[in-house]
């Protein structure tokens, strides 16, 4: 039988002493490099066996090869260092801008419902510059539906990716491991905070004044 | 109870633009001694120093929600007759019944308007 040589042996080594200060800190890269380097050092060994298993082995091989286009074709690193950052700024910025031009809307709309109108001039005068600046205020929609737009794009970005990932793996649908649940997330249980629904989701007022209401039989009824 | 414009209302909500408008919207009602807190446990210490006739809470806000508030209100011999209302965008059915069994006065959805606002605290003081 064929003996792994020297050579392969010396390359096992190299990759196991390059990681050995690792304390265990090994990635799927990794893990896939060492098949490469394994698989490459029992090539002579596994010309002598059985055809059949040296094909199994060479499709394994090619396999991961195939993960490895596949992981790089996801661009992972550049969702987590530019693409989501770049969003989360895109929010953060939607989230300034409304609350600037929501904040320049009530202060025109406090400083009309507080002036003098026994000058009628003087009050138009301040209701139509005021109007003016509520105009202004509002240019705020156009910006921030750009800035949605940019925002939207990066999620199918990420979701076109992530499922061509998917698909690539033919990972099965149910294989998914069960999500632990967080603190954050046994909170928002516990106190029932769900955030606003879409329309149609949520009940309506007249249906909140139905229970309020309807007294604690209604409520009850919900429940059977 | 009858309602009384002179009463002190207190506002709870994180969010400094909703409590402008709720504050805008209640001096149109009339409303002159209008206060203000952040969260519930800023809510419940302006409570123990001060009487108030009327709360006005959001539900989602950290770290003490307005559920969690209102609770404490009810929990409490010396707050547990306060009037309350919830203004939220919870609006999920088990959202209501919770505040309603944990003693809530009325329920508003958010987005809401000045009188949907009039009408409930008119409903609270007229039951």
């Amino acid at each position: 039988m064929t003996q792994v040589t020297r050579e392969n042996v010396a390359q096992v080594i190299d990759f196991l002493e390059e990681n050995k200060e690792r304390g265990g800190d090994v990635s799927l890269t990794d893990v896939m490099h060492l098949a490469e380097v394994m698989s490459g050092s029992m090539h002579d060994f596994l010309a002598t066996v059985q055809p059949a298993v040296t094909e199994e082995l060479t499709a394994i091989a090619r396999e991961i090869s195939n993960m490895k286009s596949d992981i790089a074709q996801l661009r992972a690193n550049d969702m987590t260092a530019s693409k989501i950052p770049d969003a989360g700024r895109e929010l953060d910025a939607i989230v300034q801008a409304t609350e600037t031009a929501t904040n320049t809307i009530m202060e025109c709309a406090e400083e009309i419902m507080c002036a003098d109108t026994s000058d009628a001039e003087a009050y138009q005068a301040l209701v139509s510059d005021k109007m003016i600046s509520v105009f202004e205020a509002c240019t705020f929609q156009d910006i921030t539906g750009q800035r949605i737009s940019k925002v939207v794009s990066t999620l199918n970005y990420i979701d076109e990716r992530v499922t061509a990932f998917i698909e690539r793996l033919r990972i099965p649908e149910g294989l998914d491991a069960e999500l632990e649940e967080s603190d954050a997330d046994r909170r928002k249980r516990e106190l029932i905070l769900h955030g606003p629904q879409h329309a149609g989701e949520g009940v309506s007022q007249n249906d909140i004044d139905g229970l309020m209401n309807g007294g604690q039989a209604e409520i009850d009824a919900l429940f059977d | 109870m009858a309602l009384d414009l002179q009463m002190p209302v207190l506002v709870v909500d994180d969010y400094k633009t909703m409590i402008r408008i709720i504050r805008n919207l209640l001096k149109q009602l009339g409303f002159e001694d209008i206060d203000d807190a952040a969260d519930g446990t800023e809510a419940l210490e302006k409570m123990k120093q001060r009487r108030y006739g009327l709360v006005i809470s959001d539900w989602n806000m950290e770290p003490m929600t307005g559920y969690e508030l209102l609770k404490q209100v009810r929990a409490d011999s010396g707050l547990s007759k306060t009037p309350f209302i919830m203004v939220t965008a919870e609006s999920k059915t088990e959202n209501v019944i919770a505040a309603k069994k944990a003693g809530v006065n009325n329920y508003i959805v958010k987005p809401f308007n000045a009188q949907t606002l009039k009408g409930k605290i008119e409903a609270v003081f007229s039951d």
